[in-house]
């Protein structure tokens, strides 16, 4: 159940899947090819058009496309954005809430995790059961508690309020990972380390470092993705334009704006709001699909 | 244990004692603002006979419906296709994946201007090749709405699935397949008769995290259409958010959102159940 027993066998099937015949030929091998090209065209091609959208001149926007257009980009959708709507605000927001989710969920989560895995104490298989038991509650549906609990607690329309309530979702998941990272570790090692006249600390940085590195990244990566996508919540808790997150600000720009939506500097946000995911999910891959193949995933 | 009490404090206070008060919140008429009082099941019997939230919840199952069935059989099939590393195949997974990744907000804003009528892509594509009228609004129509978001959806969602069956076709011992070949198994033997009964716990969790998905789906609906045209496409995380941040019928959207719980928790429990299952079975 645990991550790391799962991923072990998908890893050595995987290396014995790569030997089986010669994967460079055959009329399979083409059929992968060009299937897999096709079909991440289709994956691709609708985010890589958005790009290109938004560096279409506004007018050109909101005419219907044409190849004429590839011939007048332009970066005034996001100029513009940052002087007329001063998106970078908003995604300093949103950065904020994101990497205050991030570390706040992974020094929790490691805590727990840390206790869950080497002590066993009264009650402590009915606080863990607690935990996981949040993974199965929504917060979509507790919105209304939540928002008479915070604003009571004087934590509605406050960066701070919206990180702990990010982080409390993402807590069960990270409690889960980082309790089986530290379940996997041969304490063997640290005793060891301790008879080799290692001190403590030095044992914790030198040789459970490494160990637990990989799970503290899985957290923190999956709780920074949660909040930097997240709408409904931020929707229910943030009503000040200046505390709007970067999803918010755009709807702004939808709903908020008088006439015309400006679909260029849409667009454009968008695109910003679309950049830190890429880039966490090409470098971070391998801890991403670590916590994936742990099964405790929502949809 | 110091070591657990932050986070059995922050669930206590954000999970547990939302979830109590949520059900004595639902037993009252409570306003955003002023006194309320208590009207016993009263949100509850008012809930069943109102053609709303009854909408809401039938249109919920007609999308998770539609959605479910494609999200997973092109996740299957991807899920094929990248299981085994070959050249390209960390490329394709991360393709089909990133959708997911970049999440559903972003997307819709994007969407939004591609289903504008004239101005968007997927108004000119499908009527220069005689699809569509050109012109069409697509957000504005329930039937051509639907269609858009569960085609977006799918784009979306698929990724994912593809995400969960790959890691459980990986985990099956590559003997099996070996045997079969010496049996002179086809391909399609082997993967009717040793990929899909061992892949039975994978799909079933593949299939409950993306119902549960559709169940809770929002965004798509509240940027994209905003429940329209009317209320026609409204579902009930969105029926829910009207009623209590719209209305301020807190008391009456919280009886809607306790029906949701329940029906969600059962969903995950039998996910619980599935994955204690497969961890005795050895993976």
């Amino acid at each position: 159940m645990t991550a790391a027993t799962a991923s072990r066998p998908a890893q050595a099937a995987r290396a014995t899947h790569v030997t089986r015949g010669d994967p460079r030929r055959g009329t399979g091998f083409a059929l992968y090819l060009a299937g897999g090209t096709l079909a991440a065209l289709l994956f691709l091609l609708p985010l890589a058009w958005a790009v290109l959208r938004s560096f279409m001149p506004d007018t050109l926007v909101t005419q219907a496309p044409s190849v004429r257009d590839f011939g007048h980009l332009t970066t005034a959708n996001y100029t513009g954005l940052v002087q007329a709507n001063d998106i970078l605000h908003n995604v300093l927001n949103s950065l904020l809430v994101a990497c205050g989710t991030g570390l706040l969920t992974a020094v929790i989560a490691t805590m727990a995790g840390y206790g869950f895995a080497r002590f066993r104490f009264r009650g402590s298989g009915v606080v863990f059961s607690l935990v996981l038991v949040t993974m199965m509650i929504p917060f979509q549906a507790l919105l209304t508690p939540l928002f008479l609990e915070m604003h009571s607690l004087g934590l509605t329309n406050s960066l701070a309020g919206l990180a702990l309530f990010y982080t409390t979702f993402n807590l069960p998941f990270g409690v889960f990972v980082m309790r089986n990272t530290f379940l996997q570790i041969p304490w063997e090692l640290s005793e060891a380390a301790a008879v080799d006249g290692a001190s403590p600390a030095r044992t914790l940085l030198s040789v459970l470092r490494p160990l637990v590195l990989p799970g503290i990244a899985t957290t923190v990566l999956y709780a920074f993705l949660f909040s930097w996508t997240e709408f409904v919540g931020a929707l229910t808790f943030i009503t000040s334009n200046n505390l709007y997150t970067l999803p918010l600000a755009l709807l702004n720009m939808e709903y908020g704006s008088v006439g015309q939506v400006n679909f260029g500097y849409l667009e454009a946000g968008a695109v910003i709001a679309m950049i830190p995911c890429v880039l966490l999910y090409v470098g971070l891959q391998r801890f991403y699909v670590r916590g994936l193949v742990s099964g405790v995933v929502k949809g | 244990m110091v070591l657990v009490s932050p986070a059995f404090a922050m669930v206590t206070l954000f999970v547990l004692f939302p979830l109590g008060f949520a059900v004595y919140i639902s037993l009252t008429d409570w306003p955003l603002i002023g006194p309320y009082h208590f009207t016993g099941g009263q949100n509850y019997t008012e809930l069943i006979h109102d053609p709303q939230f009854i909408h809401s919840v039938l249109f919920t199952l007609l999308y998770t419906g539609i959605v479910t069935g494609p999200i997973f059989i092109i996740g299957y099939a991807m899920a094929i296709l990248v299981r085994s590393n070959r050249v390209g195949s960390t490329f394709f997974r991360t393709a089909f994946f990133l959708p997911f990744i970049i999440g559903l907000a972003t997307e819709s804003f994007m969407a939004l201007l591609e289903l504008q009528p004239d101005s968007g892509a997927v108004d000119y594509v499908l009527s220069r090749v005689g699809l569509a009228h050109a012109g069409t609004a697509w957000t504005v129509n329930y039937g051509l709405a639907l269609t858009a978001i569960c085609v977006f959806v799918t784009w979306f969602a698929s990724g994912l699935t593809m995400m969960l069956l790959m890691a459980g076709m990986q985990g099956i011992p590559n003997e099996l397949y070996e045997a079969a070949e010496v049996d002179g198994g086809t391909w399609w033997q082997k993967e009717s008769r040793i990929t899909l009964p061992l892949l039975r716990g994978n799909i079933a969790l593949a299939l409950i995290i993306s119902v549960i998905g559709s169940f809770l789906a929002f965004n798509q609906f509240y940027i994209l259409t905003e429940g329209g045209p009317g209320t026609s496409t409204q579902p009930v995380v969105m029926w829910i958010y009207e009623e209590a941040f719209v209305q301020y019928h807190l008391g009456y959207a919280t009886a809607g959102a306790i029906a949701l719980v329940i029906v969600i928790a059962i969903i995950s429990a039998a996910q619980f159940y599935l994955l204690r299952d497969s961890s005795r079975a050895g993976r």
